[in-house]
């Protein structure tokens, strides 16, 4: 079928749209059914909407756009899952990005946050494997990379500030942490792993082992660190707004030897808290 | 031939010889604060995030004036005004005191979808009509001319009515806005599309252009990618020249976005526009459709 007449500008351009963004190319593209709708047309009418040059045909003009979209897009998430695409391999990598970015191209200005659903992609995905269960958690943790990278600023809380907090006050203290600061509980451990990527090697695929990782920014430089599990949850209870008291409590049940115990390492977990400067306020 | 030497409307400044800001040379810029004119930032790369691009940001527009060109306004898009977004970019000006700001005459999405590229528009009355009212919404609400560029363009739509060198001088001349003329996107565009890149340039309003961009290409043959990746050719050289020659001296700029080489290459490419703006030629062929 031949079109007739030219389409309403918002017609052609959702034509366009549909026919470049379909993750097999425009010629898949005009022939897709939110493509047909808009303008239903051949692929073989094709020169009716868009001409051919003297050196490619219509579709060959359509599909240098279509294969620009993809590039583009899957080099973002390279460039945002080093780790992630190196265990599962490139090729698989690149498949499951151009699925990813077929079912959920951006709605941002920035590119910012075009990927912050990869990792619950990934989940649902990819066979259940070690391969990929790690790949899941590689990838939570560099997307919460991304996130930290990008978020707030808030100057960090001074040792002074600490010390000023008298000892009856401690209890009831409530410590805001930074905005910066994010929460990983993981099926594997995938901080290990990628500690030992970065230093060159090349490891093993871990076996599942549960851990908490915390993903935060100190000034402009982004850190990743493991924590232990009550540690990882007095955190977490504290960046809700618990008091210190009630947080002790929340992270010591089920802790052999209880709050008792937990109170004995806490000067060293502040201590290390404090000096990557997770805390910005107290109130 | 000799032409009438046009100054743009709004008096803006030949800011000079500059090059565009990017990450992989933060570091060498705040360190050693290298000669260059003037900076142009892509704007979207410095919204919606507080990290350390924008702490280096910050600081070099302390010391250099800072011009700001997006990617993403989409004045050709059906879909609504972003104002959330214009909003963001006001701040942005505000902050890094931008001399001026600008996006391309494209469109990069509708039904909320941001492609990410430089979709063309259709050359027709309809889309004519669309990007002028556009223009002047934006306009208005940023209380400041917005500074177009043309696009490289890779197809052409059949709907189109008129040659886009005559759709970019009316959207100028009817909605007031002002013209990043793209000289590498001139080439590229006229290669893509058997065009006369010298006419190209006869039909542009050169009292709207207040910038020029240079930039490298893959010439694939068949047809050229503006990819940023290499050194300005000739062609383009001679063509600058010749815009030279119409507007004496606009702020000049250099892209170069992949195979990024180290900050003294760029400096030492976009010096080369110095002596195109004297009136040197290169050795290649006249540029023919």
């Amino acid at each position: 079928m031949n079109l007739r007449g030219a389409p309403p500008l918002e017609t052609l351009e959702r034509w366009m749209q549909a026919v470049v963004m379909h993750p097999d190319g425009a010629t898949a593209g005009v022939q897709s059914r939110p493509a047909r709708r808009l303008i239903p047309i051949a692929a073989g009418d094709l020169e009716s909407v868009v001409l051919p040059s003297h050196s490619l045909t219509s579709v060959e003009r359509l599909d240098i756009y279509a294969h620009m979209y993809y590039a583009r897009l899957l080099e973002i998430l390279v460039a945002e899952y080093p780790t992630t695409r190196q265990i599962l391999g490139p090729d698989r990598f690149a498949h499951a990005g151009r699925r990813f970015l077929a079912r959920n191209p951006s709605r941002y200005r920035t590119l910012n946050r075009l990927s912050e659903k990869f990792a619950d992609f990934l989940t649902k995905s990819l066979p259940r494997n070690h391969r990929n269960g790690l790949a899941v958690d590689v990838a939570r943790i560099e997307r919460a990379m991304e996130d930290v990278f990008d978020e707030r600023r808030a100057e960090p809380l001074t040792a002074a500030a600490f010390a000023a907090i008298g000892a009856d006050e401690w209890q009831r203290v409530r410590l805001t942490t930074v905005p910066a600061l994010r929460f990983l509980k993981l099926r594997y451990p995938a901080n290990d792993f990628m500690n030992a990527v970065r230093r060159g090697g090349k490891p093993r695929f871990p076996r599942p082992r549960p851990t908490f990782a915390i993903v935060y920014r100190r000034g402009y430089q982004v850190y990743r660190r493991d924590q232990e599990p009550a540690q990882f949850r007095l955190l977490a209870a504290l960046a809700a707004g618990r008091t210190l008291a009630q947080a002790v409590r929340a992270s010591a049940s089920g802790r052999r030897g209880g709050a008792d115990r937990l109170a004995s390492t806490l000067g060293a977990w502040f201590r290390e808290w404090a000096a990557a400067g997770l805390f910005c306020r107290i109130g | 031939m000799t032409y009438v030497v046009l100054p743009n409307r709004w008096n803006l400044p030949d800011l000079g010889l500059g090059v565009g800001l990017r990450t992989q040379h933060f570091r060498y810029i705040t360190e050693r604060w290298p000669a260059m004119d003037w900076f142009e930032i892509l704007s979207e790369n410095f919204i919606d995030t507080e990290g350390r691009p924008l702490w280096y940001l910050d600081q070099i527009a302390e010391r250099y004036p800072v011009v700001m060109h997006g990617v993403c306004l989409s004045v050709g898009s059906t879909d609504p005004v972003d104002f959330g977004f214009l909003d963001k970019l006001r701040a942005l000006a505000a902050r890094v005191k931008a001399v001026w700001l600008g996006d391309h005459i494209c469109w990069t999405g509708v039904a909320g979808i941001n492609g990410h590229d430089l979709y063309p528009v259709p050359y027709t009355e309809e889309g004519l009509r669309h990007m002028i009212s556009r223009v002047r919404i934006i306009q208005d609400y940023l209380e400041r001319p917005l500074v177009l560029e043309n696009p490289s363009t890779y197809l052409t739509f059949a709907a189109s009515s008129m040659p886009e060198e005559e759709f970019i001088a009316r959207l100028a001349t009817e909605s007031g806005c002002a013209l990043l003329l793209d000289v590498n996107n001139v080439y590229v565009t006229c290669r893509n599309h058997h065009l006369d890149p010298v006419a190209y340039l006869d039909a542009i309003p050169y009292e709207h252009v207040v910038q020029i961009h240079l930039a490298g290409h893959t010439d694939n043959g068949t047809h050229c990618i503006d990819t940023h990746d290499g050194r300005v050719i000739d062609e383009v050289w001679d063509l600058y020249r010749r815009v030279h020659e119409r507007t004496g001296g606009r702020a000049t700029l250099l892209e170069w976005d992949a195979n990024i080489p180290k900050f003294p290459v760029l400096q030492q490419e976009v010096r080369k526009a110095a002596r195109f703006r004297n009136g040197e030629r290169t050795t290649a062929r006249p540029v023919a459709a």
